[in-house]
């Protein structure tokens, strides 16, 4: 790897490449925010092996990235309620461009591309009215503002492309305001759903689950080559209630599966990220430090590991990678690879392999 | 072994927690006079000079428990119907106006009213009725009589059932190894996310709401506002997590004086529904009581619970 990575940066010195693709990049096959040993909050590339390819300070603390389809080029969202995001190139390491949320709008976190790249997605709160939006911004053209479409609900998280050009969003249900920082404003009456929105903006379905899951706030999303949608919660009822964190939802058919509860006693109430590979479900939950796969097929539980604060997951392979709050990537394929870093990985890990 | 025992006790004189006391001397008294105060609500009199009393008393005792939201509070959404606030969307007024308006039957049944929206129902919704001009006008009329009562019963029977379901719900925590609370870990972390939620609450919400920004402070959104009660819900509420707070961390001294600290800031303040935030003096003291109450959450955070084990990761600390 070293020696590639070298002769690439050597032909990148060189200008013998013309138009940089995500090879360039030093070959990240992960993105993560991170926070330093010195409390600086950063942006890291990451390989298969969690070695990292580039460390880009950032102004605050990070959250999630969208990363370009082709280019290599992320967009990283600032922790929410953030009114920042950074266009990122990946393989300078150097931040190409700011982007703000407009007058009365703040990010969640979470963006997505569509379009083949040509537009960005953000899930934006337009908070005095309490309603969930989703930003367009056009990305062929400096990432100018395109305008705003709802988001099919309150509190939009995190966002996932279809491949049929829908976006599948997981509205959390809970309404917060800027001025009161991330109180619960709504818990009483929070109605989360998962919602297809087409960028004319409409919302052509909206998955809710049974009123008895009415506080478990859908929050982040891992789609599948079949559309499957995989959906990770967090309750906001007891937590000692015994409810189910992950579910699926198969797009083209329409069927909603929910893992079983007595399962996911563990997770805390909490489920922070999910992935998907081959016919399997991953999950994390820091609160529990446990990390869970399920079959898709059935949701019987497959596997489980207990780490301490583990939060990021993204799929390799029919496989797994999962980084935690202290600084340990472990990629799960094959012979399991460890590596452990004085970062501290934040809540996801955005896989560029797709 | 006892020697043992004995030398763990004298090693981690600071590190005690009392779960025994937190339920038998904060949480069971705690729940106990919510349900003595609203069934005496729920027998007042249709007359606001009757029910105002009892409605401050009442409201008063839930206060003194509103951080105590797990376990029997969280059952069929009871705390919820007990207290619906904050309201950004001004749900209770308009659930109130509609039942009004078609003078809805639903309020003739107790199990019929239990199915009303939460936001029409409880300590919020009553105060509207007695003292928000736009209700309390027309108190005389025998519509709004039979609500206020459905209110008050319901109020009644929520706070009698959270009553009942704690006597269980206290087995659980205080002998762990249940489905509730698998370990004593699990007992004290759900005491303390209570204890730090609780003040999170009042520092962001109950300070945070009516302060708003300061090109546009907000005084129309304090709590309970209508019944002059919103500074003595701050009062109480932080005289109510420093109770709790001796039984998770008993003779923290250090913790205490943050607690001392900022119930004197709230007790000077002299403004009992914060319209004083829309003056830059009057904010500037609400900003430093709102400070000291985040002081005591850091303090919680960054030693309190690493001294018990249950120090939050970096993405376990707040949800995401």
């Amino acid at each position: 790897m070293p020696a590639r990575r070298s002769f690439l940066v050597g032909l990148l010195s060189a200008g013998l490449a013309p138009r940089l693709s995500w090879a360039d990049a030093g070959s990240p096959a992960f993105l993560s925010a991170a926070r330093t040993p010195a409390g600086r909050y950063v942006l890291c590339g990451l390989s298969e092996a969690g070695s990292i390819s580039f460390q880009i300070p950032i102004p605050d603390r990070g959250h999630a990235a969208a990363a370009h389809p082709t280019k290599p080029q992320a967009v990283a969202f600032a922790r929410r309620p953030g009114t920042f995001a950074l266009v990122v190139n990946c393989a300078t390491g150097e931040v190409d461009q700011r982007l703000y949320a407009p007058e009365g709008r703040h990010f969640y976190g979470h963006g997505a591309f569509a379009e083949g790249g040509d537009i960005l997605l953000t899930t934006e709160n337009d908070y005095e009215a309490g309603r969930g939006m989703l930003g367009l911004w056009d990305a062929r053209n400096g990432y100018a503002r395109m305008g705003e479409i709802t988001s099919g609900g309150v509190g939009p998280h995190d966002m996932k492309l279809m491949s049929d050009g829908r976006l599948a969003v997981a509205n959390g249900g809970i309404e917060t305001h800027p001025e009161t920082g991330r109180t619960k404003l709504n818990l009483a009456t929070m109605q989360p759903n998962l919602s297809y929105v087409s960028l004319d903006g409409v919302v052509s379905e909206v998955v809710e689950l049974n009123p008895a899951l009415r506080r478990n706030s859908i929050r982040h999303l891992a789609v599948d080559g079949r559309d499957r949608v995989g959906m990770a919660m967090q309750w906001q009822g007891d937590v000692a209630d015994s409810v189910p964190l992950v579910a699926v939802h198969d797009a083209r058919t329409g069927k909603l599966m929910l893992g079983a509860a007595q399962d996911q006693r563990s997770l805390l109430g909490y489920a922070g990220s999910i992935a998907m590979a081959g016919e399997t479900v991953a999950v994390t939950s820091p609160k529990g430090g446990i990390a869970q796969t399920y079959s898709l097929e059935d949701f019987g539980l497959l596997n489980q590991v207990e780490r301490p604060d583990i939060c990021g997951v993204a799929a390799i392979g029919a496989e797994y990678v999962t980084t935690t709050g202290s600084g340990l990537f472990e990629n799960h394929s094959g012979r399991p690879k460890r590596t452990q870093t004085r970062l501290n990985w934040d809540n996801h890990l955005v896989s560029l392999v797709s | 072994m006892r020697l043992a025992a004995a030398f763990i006790f004298l090693a981690t004189p600071l590190a005690a927690q009392d779960v025994d006391g937190a339920v038998n001397e904060h949480i069971l008294p705690g729940y106990s006079a919510l349900a003595e105060e609203t069934t005496l609500l729920a027998d007042a009199a249709c007359a606001a000079e009757d029910l105002k009393p009892a409605f401050s008393s009442a409201f008063d005792a839930w206060v003194r428990v509103s951080h105590l939201r797990f376990g029997p509070s969280e059952a069929d959404d009871r705390a919820f119907a007990l207290a619906f606030w904050p309201d950004p969307r001004g749900s209770t007024p308009k659930t109130l106006a509609a039942l009004i308006s078609d003078a809805d039957p639903v309020v003739e049944d107790a199990a019929a009213f239990g199915t009303v929206s939460v936001a029409g129902r409880g300590f919020y919704a009553l105060e509207f009725l007695l003292f928000d001009p736009q209700f309390a006008e027309q108190s005389s009329s025998p519509y709004l009589c039979t609500l206020t009562q459905a209110i008050t019963r319901d109020i009644a029977a929520n706070a009698a059932a959270i009553e009942a379901g704690w006597q269980n719900h206290a087995a659980l925590m205080t002998a762990p190894g249940n489905d509730a609370y698998r370990t004593e870990e699990e007992a004290i972390r759900q005491l303390f996310t209570a204890l730090a939620t609780g003040l999170e609450f009042t520092s962001q919400a109950r300070l945070g709401r009516p302060m708003g920004t300061f090109e546009r402070p907000r005084p129309n959104r304090a709590e309970a506002r209508r019944s002059d009660r919103s500074l003595r819900h701050v009062v109480l509420s932080l005289e109510a997590t420093r109770a709790l707070a001796g039984h998770i961390a008993t003779r923290d001294d250090a913790l205490d004086a943050l607690f001392e600290k900022a119930i004197s800031q709230a007790e000077a303040l002299d403004d009992p529904v914060f319209a004083n935030v829309a003056t830059p003096q009057g904010r500037i003291r609400v900003e430093a009581l709102q400070s000291s109450v985040e002081e005591i959450r850091r303090y919680l955070g960054g030693t309190v619970a690493p001294r018990l084990g249950i120090e939050a990761g970096f993405n376990a600390l707040d949800g995401d």
